[in-house]
């Protein structure tokens, strides 16, 4: 498949910012998705709110665009109506982790069998540049101009506690890496979380001294820790604090029973 | 195969230049119709798809680039000798 079968290409050239990591991760989503040998008709996108969540709409496909936080519930809902289909949501740090938190927490919990492609640009980037709660500890935002003075939280490891069958993280540095891991979570039956780190040069990179997506992209390079590399006691120091050291790979990579098959739905749907 | 930069989609943003590993990209200098310095492909002999068929490799720069501007494009005879 060429990439603009997959996407629209009547509505390129796209909305956001030069630079900006969502167009990478679509690139990566794209190889993926043709790697997968999944087709078009029998998916579905679901995107909330943010600069992230117009992604499903460039995709050649039936997308659902819903409230702000939402987007899990709406997939679960989506996923227990038609079993059939392949359910993929894209969505960013606010969406996911600050007004659709429970959402996301219960949608792991549960294990309803979804994709998730969560594009964490640390910040609120599509309202101004406000703080979000994946900022980094001492950066500045519009909302923090002396620094952000609160630790972010990480998305990845919540997913992880609580009981998501797949989880990875990756930065738009690594693309290949991320194409391998989006490949495994398109593929695995159960929640699967993929969680990419991406650049904002724009509101992020241009209050932090990084304007150039290049020099955020450095950023990203130099300050990344294999999680199956690195010692346990670094693990420990970089967990909560993004603004030292982003821990990427693999999380977890399990195989816990999903909702549909616990309630019985593929029987009756 | 030899990368090719759409001038109608790139919007100048450079990354190609940072991340292509054989430094085959050059900051522009011109103006393009869309209103962005796009980059160049000054050496595109130094790429490591140059003179290669069927699967390519690295591919950096056309997973990175944000605006799907850079794609791969058959070399004529004479770009195939250098």
């Amino acid at each position: 498949m060429d990439i603009f079968e997959f996407y629209r290409k009547d509505r390129w050239p796209h909305v956001f910012c030069p630079g900006c990591g969502n167009g990478t991760v679509m690139n990566c989503f794209f190889r993926a998705f043709n790697e997968a040998g999944l087709s078009l008709d029998n998916t579905v996108f679901v995107g909330g709110i943010g600069c992230s969540s117009r992604v499903p709409l460039y995709i050649n496909s039936d997308a659902l665009h819903t409230t702000h936080g939402r987007a899990i519930a709406f997939a679960t809902g989506l996923k227990l109506a038609k079993p059939g289909l392949k359910v993929v949501v894209f969505t960013g740090d606010g969406d996911l982790g600050a007004i659709g938190g429970n959402h996301f927490i219960n949608g792991c919990r549960r294990n309803v069998d979804m994709t998730v492609i969560c594009i964490n640009n640390n910040i609120y980037g599509m309202t101004g540049g406000q703080a979000s709660i994946t900022t980094p500890h001492d950066f500045q935002s519009t909302t923090t101009p002396y620094g952000n003075k609160e630790y972010p939280f990480d998305l990845a490891e919540i997913a992880v506690a609580a009981g998501a069958n797949y989880v990875a993280r990756w930065t738009t540095r690594q693309v290949h890496e991320l194409t391998k891991s989006m490949k495994s979570a398109l593929q695995k039956r159960g929640f699967a979380l993929v969680e990419v780190v991406s650049q904002c040069p724009t509101n992020f990179g241009r209050r932090n001294k990084m304007a150039d997506p290049s020099q955020m992209l450095e950023w990203f390079k130099s300050n990344t820790v294999r999680r199956d590399k690195a010692k346990s006691a670094e693990l420990d120091h970089v967990d909560l604090n993004l603004a030292g050291q982003i821990t990427v790979g693999e999380f977890v990579d399990r195989n816990r029973e999903c909702y549909e098959e616990l309630i019985g739905v593929e029987k009756h749907g | 195969m030899k990368p090719v930069i759409n001038p109608k989609l790139c919007k100048g943003c450079n990354i190609c230049v940072y991340i292509c590993p054989k430094k085959c990209y050059t900051k522009g200098t011109d103006i393009s119709e869309m209103g962005y310095f796009n980059a160049v492909v000054s050496f595109p002999e130094k790429c490591y798809n140059h003179n290669r068929e069927g699967k390519l490799i690295c591919e950096l720069c056309v997973l990175s680039c944000p605006d799907q501007a850079i794609s791969w494009h058959p070399e004529t005879e004479e770009e195939k000798k250098k």
